[in-house]
């Protein structure tokens, strides 16, 4: 009676375990990956070589789950024209706005992964160049010829393509993107509330003329600073996300600051040339106005033949840099014939 | 006719003007005022060289602009002009009403143009009113030759108004300086070459009038001045769309001016009136409409109009009150509410749909990166992209030095003028580095300010050079280039006359070397006209492709007249004006969705592609190619935008499909669909 249920209950209770364990092993990888998910802030489950291995064991396929793996490497991070730090947060975007829309999808997860710690994953899956994600899907067995590789063109238009090739190849939605603002509500409630509270004071200071406003000094700091915005070519920097300057082709080693070919510029060209040309105009008005207090006239002509020569350089400066960058020959024009 | 803003260097030299060279007339503007006793001569000396500096000028404007004339032939450049040249042939045969309502079913087929209603007809107008005049004085000309020699001729026309304007800024040395300049600047001059018949040759003078009326009629508080520059506004709203830029930038001058305390009955008169008038002679455009009153962009303009009633209604109470305390009270509480009740206003015009918001076209220049990834249409013009510093130099030479330290200048004599020139020449230049067309309108204010420059300085020291053996420094301490002190200068003087020799010379070195980059940008860059190209043949012997105009003469001769031609946008006008065809879509790219199915006929396979033309009666198809001759604007280079534009509206052309490895490519190992497309 009771001996011999006991060894029975025993055994039960033995086998009871793993065949919870091993009927549902899926369930239980899904669900572990859910909890990942949700504890990470960016949406992205941080994958190590061991889980990496327990997600792609041949026995666990057809998985239920695509995987969606961002490759990265801290060491890359400071190579602009890679921008993996704006691809990895634009794919953390894409992973927060899925897990928006769905959410507890179990269908797809989104991981990234280091080069550091799991050299041996790159590996696996032939890394050899990044930018680079994949995707692994339910019934790929092999890493590195079933899964499918996102190439540039989907990283093009940052988090809108990825999610169109998302939703080609596996035929999820992901929804829209949600992209943050740039204040939040609160924030710009407050600025409307103090704005509106400083209205008065500040007509009545405009009024009675004491504001900076009115000091012409500030508005001619001001329009200085306009041109050489402008003149520098900033705009075009900043549209086109210039970099400062560039490594040589040939001698990486070796930077260069000037872009030789008209049209285009580099960041620090852009700023040598606006001060270049700021600096005639900003000398001319301090000879004019400040140098006229200085008592020693000797002082004053030293100063005055100094601020001639360095104009005289810069204008030679700029109409150089000119002709070297844009290749034209600029000359008196005599025609010589008719055509 | 002299200016009342003369430059107040009392110590007058009467000695006799020498005539300067005719390439820098700045030297020369001695003041009137003291010339009342005798020296009548020596006035009309001076009128009469200012007339033949400025009747030189004009000619010079017209002329520098003549290059292709010469080289190839009289006709019409560019794609655009020749809608413009269309239109305006339409003008002159069918007359006014016509025109005014005219629907053209020629293009855009199937859905015609109402090209009456979605044009600016100042220009048309213009130039049919001149080929009328000169018709009624019996010169038999040809429509084409006055729209060909209509850029060049207000051109010449606007140097008028420059130096009209630089009198009222500064004194007449200075406008001369600033017709001058203006005259050879390239930055005009690329879009005011003898063929260039676009609304930018009529719309630049346009708006360079209207700036001088109103700053005239600032300063003179006259009714009558605030009226025509009411009118002008007029012509520039009727001539191109970039009016927008004076509707904003004249309510900025004014609220400007209000801040800084420089209210007063002539800025009342002035604005109120010119903003009035102008509205309502604004709004008989068709194309423009009750744009005024509805669209955001013009809101500024209205807001300032109230505000400025808010400030006159103050001074009144202020003027009856009598009493400061409780006017401060008054005050704080009046503003506040003014200021809310317009910003109410605003929001609910806003949220409610009355009021648009921006247009993309302007709006992309406030934030230049919103058309890049949302209107790709606007993105692909090469003319809409930013501005690297070459072409600043490249359009601007020496102008671009000279600019701060005229902005110097004027900040020394702030008046009401200078305060608009200053904020006209800021505000175009942050707008000219977004956009490199917009260079075009930075121009006039660039040339007025350098000018203003060129002219204190060269004035300073031509007379220091004219200072015979006074002591003491030159007449105003403060504006000098040589700066001396309080002290006597006796055993200096030779030094500082050598100085200012030598600077006097370094400048007109200067000056010289701007005329030479000038002329030779105008006649390098500036004068190909595009639809017939040049090119060195094998033995230095020049090639001209006429392949175009050949093209649309054989349309014309070779096909039936009701024959419907296909093609890329970029040709439509063309094909129109030339070839007398109907084309399916052209330049003025008011539809995408039309754009875009073209798009998508040239770049499908062939058999789709014959659905879709069959379904648009297409009956010919024509197409650039470069390859033969090494033309490297054909619509092989054009083709990915066709596929962008058609991708846009409809999913199924996809951008990768015709890039092999992210790269486009054309040969044999080209991808398949880019093979078997129909172009």
């Amino acid at each position: 009676m009771a001996m011999s249920t006991t060894p029975t209950l025993l055994l039960f209770l033995l086998i009871l375990p793993s065949a919870i364990l091993s009927s549902d092993p899926d369930s239980s990888i899904v669900s572990e990956l859910l909890h990942l998910q949700s504890q990470s802030k960016s949406g992205l489950i941080h994958l190590s070589d061991h889980l990496l291995r327990r997600l792609l064991h041949p026995s666990s396929a057809p998985r239920p789950f695509s995987l969606l793996i961002f490759f990265d490497a801290q060491q890359l991070h400071d190579k602009t024209e890679l921008r993996l730090k704006h691809l990895k947060s634009e794919f953390s975007l894409l992973a927060t706005s899925f897990i928006q829309n769905n959410p507890s999808d179990p269908n797809i997860f989104f991981a990234d992964i280091e080069f550091k710690e799991s050299q041996s994953s790159f590996a696996l899956f032939g890394v050899q160049a990044l930018p680079h994600i994949r995707l692994v899907g339910p019934e790929a067995k092999d890493p590195k010829s079933d899964s499918i590789q996102m190439d540039s063109n989907d990283f093009s238009n940052l988090a809108e393509s990825m999610a169109q090739f998302v939703e080609s190849k596996t035929g999820l939605t992901v929804g829209p993107i949600h992209r943050p603002p740039m204040l939040s509500k609160t924030q710009i409630g407050l600025l409307v509330l103090a704005f509106f509270i400083s209205l008065p004071f500040l007509v009545k200071r405009v009024l009675s003329g004491e504001t900076l406003l009115h000091d012409w000094r500030v508005w001619l700091s001001g329009a200085v600073s306009v041109y050489f915005f402008s003149v520098s070519g900033a705009m075009h920097n900043i549209i086109r996300k210039m970099p400062m300057f560039l490594a040589d082709r040939e001698d990486p080693s070796k930077l260069v600051f000037f872009y030789q070919g008209s049209g285009m510029q580099l960041g620090a060209e852009g700023f040598a040339v606006g001060f270049l040309y700021s600096i005639v105009g900003i000398m001319l008005a301090f000879v004019t106005h400040l140098l006229v207090r200085v008592r020693n006239v000797t002082v004053q002509r030293f100063v005055m033949v100094v601020v001639l020569l360095v104009s005289f350089w810069a204008v030679k400066k700029v109409v150089f840099l000119d002709n070297w960058k844009t290749g034209y020959g600029i000359h008196a024009y005599w025609p010589s014939r008719w055509t | 006719m002299v200016g009342k803003v003369e430059a107040v260097n009392g110590g007058v030299k009467p000695t006799t003007t020498t005539p300067a060279s005719s390439e820098t007339p700045a030297d020369l503007a001695p003041p009137a005022f003291s010339f009342r006793a005798l020296k009548l001569k020596t006035k009309q000396q001076e009128l009469l060289i200012r007339v033949t500096i400025l009747c030189l000028v004009y000619v010079l404007a017209f002329i520098a602009r003549l290059f292709s004339v010469l080289r190839y032939e009289s006709m019409i450049h560019e794609f655009d002009p020749y809608f413009n040249y269309r239109t305006t042939l339409y003008l002159t045969q069918k007359g006014f009403y016509e025109f005014w309502n005219w629907f053209d079913s020629e293009s855009w087929y199937p859905l015609g143009r109402i090209i009456g209603g979605t044009l600016y007809p100042g220009l048309m107008v213009t130039a049919a009113l001149i080929y009328w005049t000169l018709r009624f004085l019996r010169f038999a000309v040809h429509i084409r030759e006055v729209c060909v020699l209509t850029a060049p001729f207000f051109a010449s026309n606007t140097t008028l108004v420059a130096y009209f304007f630089g009198k009222e800024l500064w004194d007449s040395g200075a406008g001369l300086v600033a017709a001058a300049l203006i005259a050879i600047c390239p930055g005009y001059i690329s879009r005011s070459v003898a063929g260039s018949y676009d609304n930018e040759a009529v719309a630049i003078f346009a708006l360079l009038l209207t700036f001088y009326l109103f700053v005239k009629a600032v300063n003179m508080g006259s009714l009558a001045w605030a009226l025509a520059s009411a009118f002008g506004y007029f012509y520039m709203v009727s001539a191109w769309g970039g009016y927008v830029f004076i509707i904003n930038l004249i309510p900025l001058y004014v609220l400007v001016l209000l801040i800084t305390g420089r209210y007063s009955m002539r800025l009342y008169v002035a604005y109120n009136c010119m903003y009035v008038l102008g509205m309502l002679l604004a709004m008989q455009i068709r194309f423009v409409g009750f744009q005024h009153v509805q669209s955001g962009e013009h809101m500024a303009a209205m807001g300032v109009f109230f505000l400025m009633q808010v400030f006159y209604f103050l001074d009144w109470v202020k003027y009856l009150l009598n009493d400061s305390k409780l006017f401060q009270a008054f005050l704080r509480i009046t503003v506040t509410c003014a200021v809310v009740v317009g910003a109410v206003a605003l929001g609910v015009g806003t949220a409610s749909g009355y009021i648009s918001p921006w247009t993309g076209r302007f709006y992309s220049l406030l934030d230049p990166t919103y058309a890049k990834d949302h209107i790709p249409i606007i993105a692909s013009v090469s003319e809409h992209q930013p501005t690297a510093w070459s072409s600043f130099m490249f359009d601007f030479h020496i102008l671009l030095f000279l600019f701060p330290a005229g902005l110097y200048f004027c900040f020394k004599r702030l008046t009401d003028a200078t305060i608009f020139i200053v904020m006209y020449g800021l505000t175009s230049m942050y707008f000219a580095g977004v956009m490199v067309r917009l260079i075009l309108v930075a121009t006039p204010a660039v040339c007025l300010i350098s000018a203003v420059a060129v002219s204190a300085t060269i004035k300073n020291l031509t007379q220091l050079l004219r200072a015979k053996n006074k002591a003491a420094g030159p007449g105003k301490g403060a504006t000098s280039v040589k700066a001396s002190s309080k002290a006597s200068l006796d055993q200096s003087l030779p030094f500082q006359r050598n100085g200012a020799i030598a600077l006097l010379v370094g400048a007109f070195y200067l000056l010289s070397r701007y005329a030479t980059h000038c002329t030779w940008v105008t006649s390098e860059a500036y004068s190909s006209p595009s639809i017939v190209l040049a090119a060195r043949g094998a033995y230095g012997n020049r090639v001209i492709f006429d392949d175009y105009r050949e093209a649309y003469f054989w349309l014309r001769q070779n096909t039936p007249s009701d024959a419907k031609v296909m093609s890329w946008w970029d040709y439509g006008y063309q094909i129109t004006a030339m070839g007398n065809r109907t084309v399916i879509v052209d330049n003025n790219t008011w539809n995408n969705t039309h754009i875009a199915t073209v798009g998508r006929a040239m770049s499908s396979y062939e058999d789709e592609a014959y659905e879709i033309m069959r379904s648009l009666d297409v009956d010919y198809v024509l197409v650039v190619f470069g390859g033969v001759t090494g033309y490297s604007s054909d619509d092989i280079n054009k083709f990915l935008w066709m596929v962008r534009i058609g991708g846009g509206v409809f999913p199924v052309i996809k951008e990768p499909d015709y890039l092999v490895n992210g790269e486009y490519r054309v040969d044999k190992g080209a991808a398949p669909k880019m093979l078997n497309c129909l172009m």
